[in-house]
């Protein structure tokens, strides 16, 4: 698990790695041996948890490389609603762990697949035209459609959740609430 | 000063490193703590905050003695100690108006 985290740890900007990479990493050890005592879910759920934060991590601080101001400061001040912090809902979390899962048996399926075939260098032939059909290309395109569309509908439906659409609604609320309390006095 | 900086998990790192330095680990356990189990910050979300908090000069990073060699720890500043206590001093103000209209309006 810690190569893992070591490499996303590697999404992050060289300076930032530079600076904070020892220390996390000796952080998510600490983490991981405090986990090892648990049940397996909550294995999975915290490295998923720890996943996400190191992702969006990477995110933030890219942001701020290319741009040169926070990605905090750009979204809506949230000093007064104090909540907590931006929380992936469940169901990202599930759809990040579902990919993580399947990423890293994929990984080791191609290591085991590798390991049984014997090197050969046996020359592979020029691909002839005939067999490029227009109905395989038809049904992978629509295929890839399909699961863009399905992806679309993962991230509007995981920002929904989130309530991210609730910020363009915020000042509407206010002069709501506002009017009503003129209309009270 | 940041206007998103004094968010929640900024605020209890900041109410963790007030009684004393700690070091991430120290300060991810404590702030669980603190919430009442109720936020539990990860590593990346905690080192994103501290950036911004050291940027800001509200902590300050050291070498630890007492702890394995290379561990860092971070304390609060006086700039940060300052913030700290304004923002306390804004929540007891609004918390006290709260309960006082809550109380009115039960009563």
């Amino acid at each position: 698990m810690q190569a893992f985290y070591r490499s996303l740890l590697g999404l992050y900007p060289a300076g930032y790695r530079r600076v904070y990479q020892r220390e996390m990493l000796s952080v998510l050890a600490e983490l991981s041996e405090e986990a090892a005592e648990q049940d397996w879910p909550v294995r999975l759920w915290l490295a998923a948890r720890e996943s996400a934060g190191l992702l969006r991590g990477a995110l933030e601080e890219h942001f701020r490389a290319l741009t040169g101001s926070d990605p905090r400061d750009v979204v809506p001040n949230r000093r007064i609603s104090m909540r907590s912090e931006f929380r992936f809902p469940k169901t990202t979390v599930a759809l990040m762990t579902i990919i993580l899962v399947a990423v890293i048996v994929a990984i080791e399926k191609a290591k085991a697949l590798s390991e049984s075939i014997p090197p050969s260098s046996v020359p592979v032939g020029p691909i002839h035209p005939e067999y490029v059909g227009v109905v395989p290309a038809f049904l992978i395109a629509v295929g890839g459609s399909c699961v863009m569309g399905l992806l679309g509908w993962a991230v509007v439906f995981s920002l929904r959740r989130s309530g991210i659409h609730r910020f363009s609604s915020m000042q509407t609320d206010t002069s709501q609430s506002k009017s009503t309390t003129l209309g009270l006095k | 000063m940041a206007p998103s900086l004094l968010t929640e998990p900024v605020l209890l790192i900041l109410l963790s490193l007030a009684d004393q330095p700690r070091h991430g680990y120290a300060i991810l356990q404590d702030t669980h703590k603190i919430s009442g189990g109720r936020v539990r910050l990860s590593t990346g979300t905690l080192y994103g905050a501290l950036r911004r908090l050291l940027e800001e000069n509200w902590i300050e990073r050291f070498e630890a003695s007492d702890t394995s060699r290379g561990k860092q720890a971070y304390r609060l500043t006086a700039t940060g100690r300052r913030h700290l206590q304004a923002e306390v001093h804004r929540m007891r103000q609004l918390s006290y108006v709260a309960s006082l209209r809550l109380e009115r309006m039960e009563s």
